[in-house]
């Protein structure tokens, strides 16, 4: 007896016809001022940009969001170089959850939590769009489940498009890669706009001048 | 289950959707906001015609050689610790979900939006054997409290209004809920289906691309639930139709930069999730296991014949909203998941032409679909196509089936047809106005809708009126 799998295939393998593989897309795209471009259609979504000239600024931003949002639980997913921070010394009236830490249970913990940050591994200007990845202490979860979920986002891992970043992506895949361009959103009742279904409501990038790192965020063989 | 589409059925479907004013109101509202957005997001890029050039290409070449990608894909999501299946219909793709959810004991799943598992009927199958399935799409849980189907591919319940969803929330909320509060609403939503995700044992979605040479699946949603069932649940489930592959990254992005764009106007989907087998070792979350299933039911068999364009589709449906016929009778009046002029098309050759066969004729043959399609497709050649056979096949009612060979047998006999036609003219005479004919109730042979008057002279009689002029010396123009 042939196996589906099998007759699939020889069903497929009878009509087989030579042709030339169709190429990709060299994108001709490319924009003066990237940051600018990202800015403008990551807010025209809904989404919040703030930039910030450097790593200490964006962490006082963070600081200041903390605040407004009256946060008292947050999880991070420690890509570098938010893994040099102290985040429950440096603020310790709110209740921490560091992603790779041993105790306590990071679903639970995120189920629960008001913002989840991270970092990036790339950004996509014409999209308004930043990429994260699975991987050792990066938490599926930390991006999602919270209502907030704010990006510490080095302004050198901006790419044009979609398309540039294809070709920088990683060479072997993260069980998972996810490309977020705004707040969770909807418009299935009465094509009316609802942000926050099921994702976060809030989205909000910190765009800071990077000194030295290049890419953060995601799998370790990024780049 | 699905219904059937006979001539008759049709009809009545769509009287049924004319004649109830908020679906028409709904219709009208969204498919031209979809469609101005199109245009906009399309307007954004560089080269938007180039890149449909390409991407046509692409699907092309790729179904070309499909065995090929697929055998690809196969071994490299394996590769990356995915099991794949393969399942040749609907029945074969049900049996290994439910193998898999009995082994493990799956009481609860939770669904993100997937054409395909509409298409095999997934929900029922779950049901039935005790598996609580819940769709975690909005617009899908809209439809699935409703007990209705999706009417549209991108936006499964635009035939609700806000006073039917409230009335739907009110009761799994067990509180009333205002209509005029659509955060609100969401807000509910949003509630509810968390508690899902959070106890699901097994998620299912569908697959938007797969991607060959990393062995990945890419999913899109606005939402956030598709990447809630790929992230909370221990097992995964993707079910995708054979000819969603493509080879490379390169064309999964020229995928991307159109699909979005085509379905909504926006320029990517809030969430494009990539996903790349289950969750590895070292990772603090996702799912324990994922399996792959490829489904062909029915699509091989298009391979390699006239209809194999139709596999191109990328279900962005941009078609549906410029159907002149889609946006007045809506999507229950397919009887299928694909509805539309895609849908026109599809459903008779994935599901039997002789089920479906009044589809092909809910045309105007306009081009408007074949204008907006990303990928090209020549849907009004296979709507031509398809009526042919339904001819053929002798599927076409016996009245109309001799009007038609009247009319063949007429044309065939030049002098008498022009007597007839003469005949016609003059008899029309009382009931045209403005050029369209106004025939009393019992004479109506098109189903309620009027047509254009015969001209008072023929074409060639014009022709031939012309010539002689020329033939006199006097130049006409
Ligand atoms: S046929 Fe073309 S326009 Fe219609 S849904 Fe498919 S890809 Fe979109």
């Amino acid at each position: 007896m042939t196996t589906p799998r099998e007759t699939i295939l020889q069903h497929l393998h009878r009509r087989l016809r030579s042709v030339l593989p169709a190429r990709g897309w060299d994108s001709p795209r490319t924009f003066p001022d990237l940051t600018a471009r990202f800015a403008q259609t990551l807010q025209a979504v809904k989404g919040e940009v703030y930039q910030v000239g450097s790593w200490s600024q964006a962490l006082a931003r963070v600081s200041e969001l903390l605040d407004a949002l009256a946060a008292s639980r947050v999880v991070v997913n420690p890509d570098p170089p938010l893994d040099q921070v102290a985040w429950s010394k440096r603020w310790p009236e709110r209740s921490w959850f560091v992603v790779g830490q041993t105790s306590g249970s990071l679903r639970e913990f995120c189920a629960r939590a008001d913002v989840g940050i991270s970092g990036a591994m790339a950004a996509l200007a014409e999209t308004g769009s930043i990429v994260v990845g699975s991987g050792p202490s990066h938490s599926r979860m930390a991006t999602l489940l919270p209502p907030v979920h704010i990006a510490l986002v080095a302004t050198t891992v901006l790419v044009p498009d979609l398309f540039a970043w294809i070709r920088t992506r990683p060479h072997s895949m993260p069980a998972a890669l996810t490309i977020i361009s705004g707040p969770s959103k909807s418009a299935d009742i009465e094509q009316t706009l609802a942000v926050g279904v099921h994702g976060p409501r809030r989205f909000i990038v910190v765009l800071y001048d990077d000194e030295h790192a290049s890419g953060t965020g995601g799998a370790r063989d990024a780049r | 289950m699905w219904g059937e589409r006979t001539f008759q059925a049709f009809r009545e479907a769509a009287r049924q959707a004319l004649s109830d004013g908020q679906i028409q109101q709904a219709l009208r509202g969204a498919t031209g906001r979809f469609r101005e957005e199109r245009v906009h997001a399309l307007q954004d890029l560089p080269d938007a015609d180039g890149l449909r050039d390409r991407l046509k290409a692409i699907r092309a070449a790729t179904l070309a050689r499909l065995a090929e990608h697929l055998t690809t894909f196969e071994r490299n999501a394996t590769a990356a610790g995915a099991r794949v299946h393969w399942a040749r219909d609907g029945a074969e793709a049900i049996a290994i979900i439910l193998a898999l959810a009995k082994e493990r004991q799956v009481r609860t799943v939770a669904k993100s939006k997937s054409m395909t598992a509409e298409e095999i009927n997934l929900n029922p199958a779950l049901e039935a054997e005790g598996i609580r399935t819940v769709e975690t799409d909005l617009g899908e849980w809209i439809v699935q409290l409703a007990q209705e189907h999706p009417t549209h591919i991108i936006a499964p319940a635009i035939h609700k209004t806000r006073e039917q969803v409230a009335a739907l929330f009110s009761e799994v909320a067990g509180e009333p809920l205002p209509p005029d509060n659509i955060p609100a609403l969401t807000a509910t939503a949003r509630r509810l289906l968390r508690d899902v995700f959070l106890t699901a044992d097994m998620g299912i979605t569908g697959v938007n691309i797969a991607v060959a040479e990393t062995g990945s699946i890419v999913l899109v949603t606005n939402e956030g639930n598709g990447r809630m069932v790929t992230t909370l649940p221990r097992v995964h489930v993707a079910i995708m139709g054979v000819e969603k592959v493509v080879p490379t990254w390169e064309e999964a992005a020229v995928w991307l930069q159109l699909l979005a764009r085509s379905a909504t106007g926006q320029p990517l989907s809030i969430y494009t999730s990539i996903l790349t087998g289950p969750a590895r070792a070292e990772d603090p979350d996702g799912p324990e296991e994922m399996h792959i299933i490829i489904l062909d039911n029915g699509r091989s068999r298009l391979v390699g014949t006239e209809y194999e364009e139709v596999l191109q589709c990328i279900r962005c449906g941009a078609c549906l909203n410029v159907c002149p016929v889609y946006r007045k009778v809506g999507g229950q009046t397919y009887g299928s998941p694909y509805s539309g002029p895609i849908g026109a098309v599809v459903t008779p050759l994935l599901f039997g032409l002789d089920r479906y066969f009044a589809l092909p004729h809910a045309s105007t043959l306009c081009g408007a679909c074949l204008e907006v399609c990303p990928v090209r497709i020549d849907l009004p050649r296979m709507l031509l196509s398809l009526r042919r056979d339904v001819a053929e096949r002798g599927l076409l009612p016996a009245r109309d089936r001799k009007l038609e060979q009247g009319i063949a047998w007429l044309m065939r006999h030049p002098r008498l047809y022009r007597w007839v036609m003469r005949g016609v003219r003059l008899l029309q005479r009382p009931f045209v106005r403005e050029g369209r004919l106004h025939l009393p109730a019992p004479l109506h042979f098109a189903a309620g809708r009027d047509v254009p008057a015969l001209a008072p002279r023929s074409f060639m009689e014009l022709w031939r009126a012309t010539e002689q002029q020329h033939a006199d010396g006097s130049p006409s123009m």
